[in-house]
């Protein structure tokens, strides 16, 4: 894919120049005038030449790291066969600074990744206007990846989910692959008693002690138990839906996971539904950089169930 | 970065840039009449201060439009100059094409280079290279194209300005046709061009012909000129019947292009036979002509003419055949001078056999007599001028000089007139046009010849016969003429440029890898020879650590100073010399 390029004030000058010359040259009979409008228009025409030969010889290769988040930086590699004294090139999806090299080269230019999905070409313009200046000739180029690039939305920042009344991770009905999951204790349930202090509750007074003691004292309870979740990330909705959609389900299974919860991915991917168990960020970022709207895998019964959905 | 930071690439981009200004300003201070160095100076202070002083705008769109203005403004000034301003027009050309090259690198370089690419070669190599494969390129279609272009495009005849009443009263004597030219009258010569011409050859560029001589002016016999009937821009001219060459003579194109405001003399090479013009022309019995409406700035015209090209040969054997009478009527009667003037030319002419022979005589005695001098004090009223110049002051300028062979050659009965016009005038290297001047205007004698017609001879300098003058031609012409070599030139010129960095990088690659070749060689004998002696190398032991090695291990502490030659030759730009490769070589063979 290449587009044609574009003109610049110097072929403006040059054309100008040649024109005059040429007509000022032939009415006045001076031919030195007349080889100085040819002169301008050989300029003119070997400016647009050159640079559109040059970058039709040069080729990309390109590679990627095979995951990467929206929001965060990520390596492209660049590989330029080809013979051209000066080109420049930078990234399309999103537009990215110029870059400027000669070629063949190696290289590698960072970016911001734009959008989640799954990536396997990627956009690279060139151009150059060498050696004259006269036209910048510009080439587009969709260049297959040697990986595809999975990004993963980008994660919005909640707390991992818990429940009293979930049941506990070893009790999941899951195919045993759980067996290494902590037993957190009872959830919610009274760990210890203290003496009261000031600002504490008067719900949390544990009477029966009190009165033992003579003395107010307070229940400590345990801390909320994560467990597992299975997300169901629908993604019905415009396009930002989508997204933030699958940006909380991001957030909301990196929390779990990162408190050793586990977490089950019901998504819709190459528009079929998959229910399935992730087992880290990396492949919970994959899943949800192939999801798309359409019907979702069903969780599996007994898990607790967080639907995410517009 | 703007340029008047500290190292700014764009400050190097002023100096092209000054340099193209400077050349514009030179042409238009040409055309001025003023100083070409001020001008030159004023162009490139407009370029700097263009470049430096500008700091709300781009310093890319300032250059580009500097060097716009700049090339439109000389070329409308080289228009109107019509002399010898080439030279400037290639500079200028030559420094505004290096100022875009360098424009663009420039830019290029604003860009960040991209992480962990190929670096940008060296700017000056890049521009140096690139210049001159576009200069070549660009030639070749200036060759190519520009006489083409000039030949379909061109305008052979142009009206030009009007003269004014200040054009004519400042025009030289030399530009006003006139039916008396007096002797007692010291010329204007500047350097101010009058016209171009755009001619195959150089030649006299005729304006009038002058028969009769009364001691101290000339003047013309023969009927008042007719004025010519034209069809369309072009008119037929009625040669007299002894202008031989106008019927038989081979013909050459002249296009005319003033540059002086005024004249009202179309000037031609002998002889003229048709002429395109907007003007009404007259025409005198000699073929000469004039027009009623003077040219002015910028007019242009062109004259067919026909000449025969004499040599020497054919100008003597022309005695063989008698003068027709009516040339020997008008213009072989003895002449109005003193009888020592004559008695003069009939000594000079005693030996001569032919008539030519005469005239080379008459020209060598003038030759050795008397002396050119433009400042020559006028010869006193009512004294014969010639006389005067042959036998008191024998100083004078062409006029006299030429005066002097018409009367002394008529003295003998050789048919002789007088000419006035201009010499070719220097011919531009770049487009092969003859810049004539006022200083260029000349004197010069016609002598008949039975069959071959008017010749000119111009007894004042070494100017050769107009049949003999070379053809000559411009730098284009030439390089048209020479098409084959000049391609294969430019052909070789551009792949040497273009390919010269790779020619070097395989060189240099050669000699490394022959530089490697002996190293790894020497390389392996060490190794060989360690191991036999029960020290095998290391992988991590470099040849300098291993040779320590061997040579404390064996006790030979040679093998030092050979660790020592496998990395210099290894590892060193330039590599081991040949007296030190074969030391280490003994070393290991002795091993």
């Amino acid at each position: 894919m290449s587009g044609p390029g574009e003109l610049t004030l110097t072929s403006i000058v040059l054309f100008t120049l040649g024109a005059y010359g040429i007509a000022a040259g032939a009415a006045s009979g001076e031919q030195s005038v007349v080889a100085v409008g040819v002169f301008a228009f050989a300029l003119f025409v070997l400016g647009i030449i050159w640079p559109i030969v040059m970058l039709s010889g040069v080729t990309v290769e390109a590679w990627a790291p095979a995951d990467a988040t929206v929001g965060e930086h990520h390596d492209v590699h660049v590989r330029l066969h080809g013979r051209v004294a000066r080109v420049e090139l930078r990234l399309l999806d999103p537009v990215g600074p110029w870059w400027v090299t000669a070629s063949p080269a190696d290289g590698v230019i960072t970016r911001v990744a734009a959008r989640r999905g799954v990536f396997s070409t990627i956009r690279i313009e060139l151009r150059t206007s060498a050696p004259l200046g006269v036209f910048v000739r510009v080439r587009t180029l969709r260049v297959a990846l040697r990986t595809e690039l999975s990004v993963a939305p980008r994660p919005v920042a909640t707390e991992a989910f818990s429940s009293a009344n979930a049941p506990r991770l070893h009790e999941l009905p899951l195919d045993g692959s759980l067996s290494a999951a902590p037993n957190t204790g009872p959830g919610d349930s009274v760990r210890a008693v203290r003496p009261y202090l000031p600002g504490d509750s008067a719900r949390l007074v544990h009477w029966p002690t009190s009165a033992r003691r003579g003395t107010l004292v307070v229940r400590e309870h345990e801390p909320p138990v994560v467990v597992g979740v299975a997300l169901v990330v629908d993604l019905d909705g415009t396009a930002d839906e989508a997204e933030l959609i699958a940006s909380r389900a991001a957030g909301l299974g990196r929390a779990t996971l990162a408190a050793g919860g586990a977490v089950w991915c019901c998504t819709c991917e190459a528009g079929r539904p998959i229910s399935a168990r992730v087992v880290d960020q990396r492949e919970l970022g994959r899943r949800l950089a192939r999801a798309g709207a359409g019907p979702v895998g069903t969780p599996p019964p007994g898990w607790p169930v967080v639907a995410v959905h517009a | 970065m703007k340029p008047w930071e500290s190292g700014s690439p764009w400050r190097v981009v002023a100096v092209p840039v000054a340099v193209a200004l400077g050349a514009v300003g030179a042409i238009a201070a040409r055309r001025a009449q003023i100083p070409m160095a001020l001008g030159a100076l004023a162009g490139a202070t407009a370029a700097l201060l263009g470049v430096f002083a500008l700091p709300s705008l781009s310093t890319r769109r300032v250059v580009v439009v500097l060097l716009g203005l700049g090339g439109l403004g000389a070329l409308r000034h080289a228009s109107f100059v019509a002399s010898d301003t080439s030279l400037l027009l290639v500079c200028w050309a030559l420094a505004t094409l290096v100022a875009l090259l360098l424009v663009d690198r420039t830019g290029a370089e604003e860009v960040q280079p991209l992480p962990r690419g190929t670096p940008l070669a060296g700017r000056t190599g890049e521009i140096a290279r690139l210049a001159v494969a576009t200069t070549v390129m660009v030639a070749v279609a200036v060759v190519a194209l520009g006489p083409t272009l000039t030949d379909h495009l061109g305008r052979h005849v142009w009206p030009g300005l009007d003269p004014s009443t200040g054009d004519q009263v400042n025009a030289p004597s030399s530009l006003m046709a006139t039916n008396s030219l007096d002797m007692t009258q010291q010329p204007r010569l500047s350097d101010r061009v009058v016209f171009a011409v755009d001619a195959p050859r150089a030649s006299f560029w005729r304006g009038e012909v002058f028969d009769v001589w009364n001691g101290h002016a000339w003047s013309r016999s023969g009927p008042d000129p007719a004025a010519l009937a034209h069809d369309g821009d072009t008119s037929q001219l009625f040669p007299a019947t002894d202008d031989i060459g106008a019927t038989e003579g081979q013909t050459m194109r002249q296009t005319f292009h003033f540059e002086s405001g005024y004249s009202n003399i179309v000037f031609a090479a002998p002889s003229p036979v048709s002429v395109e013009t907007d003007r009404e022309v007259d025409e005198r019995y000699d073929g000469t002509l004039s027009v009623g409406d003077a040219f002015g700035s910028g007019a242009a015209y062109t004259v067919t003419s026909r000449s025969v090209l004499a040599t020497a040969a054919t100008l003597r054997a022309a005695d063989a055949q008698p003068d027709p009478s009516s040339v020997l009527e008008r213009f072989a009667q003895p002449p109005q001078t003193t009888p020592r003037v004559r008695a003069l030319a009939r000594s000079v002419t005693a030996s001569a056999p032919t008539t030519y022979d005469k005239i080379l005589a008459l020209e060598a005695w003038l030759g050795a007599h008397v002396r050119y001098s433009i400042t020559a004090p006028v010869a006193p009223k009512g004294v014969d001028v010639v006389d005067d110049f042959l036998f008191r002051s024998r100083l004078g300028w062409c006029e006299q000089v030429a005066s002097s062979l018409v009367v002394m050659a008529r003295s003998v009965g050789i048919p002789a007139r007088l000419a006035t016009g201009f010499v070719p005038g220097s011919r531009d290297p770049l487009t092969g046009q003859f810049i004539v001047r006022e200083r260029d205007a000349h004197a010069w004698t016609e002598i008949y010849f039975p069959g071959v017609g008017w010749q000119q001879f111009d007894p004042t300098a070494s100017v050769p016969l107009a049949g003999d003058a070379t053809s000559g031609g411009s730098w284009l012409q030439a390089a048209r003429h020479h098409a084959i070599e000049f391609g294969l030139l430019a052909l070789a010129l551009v792949v040497a440029v273009i390919g010269a960095p790779d020619a070097l990088g395989w060189l240099r690659r050669r000699r490394a890898r022959r530089r490697a070749g002996w190293a790894a060689h020497g390389l392996a004998r060490l190794e060989r020879a360690g191991r036999r002696a029960g020290r095998a190398r290391a992988p991590a032991e470099t040849p300098r650590e291993y040779a320590a090695a061997l040579a404390a291990h064996l006790d030979d502490a040679r093998l030092r100073a050979v660790g020592d030659a496998l990395d210099a030759d290894g590892f060193s730009r330039t590599g081991l010399s040949a007296s030190a490769r074969a030391a280490a070589d003994a070393v290991l063979s002795s091993l």
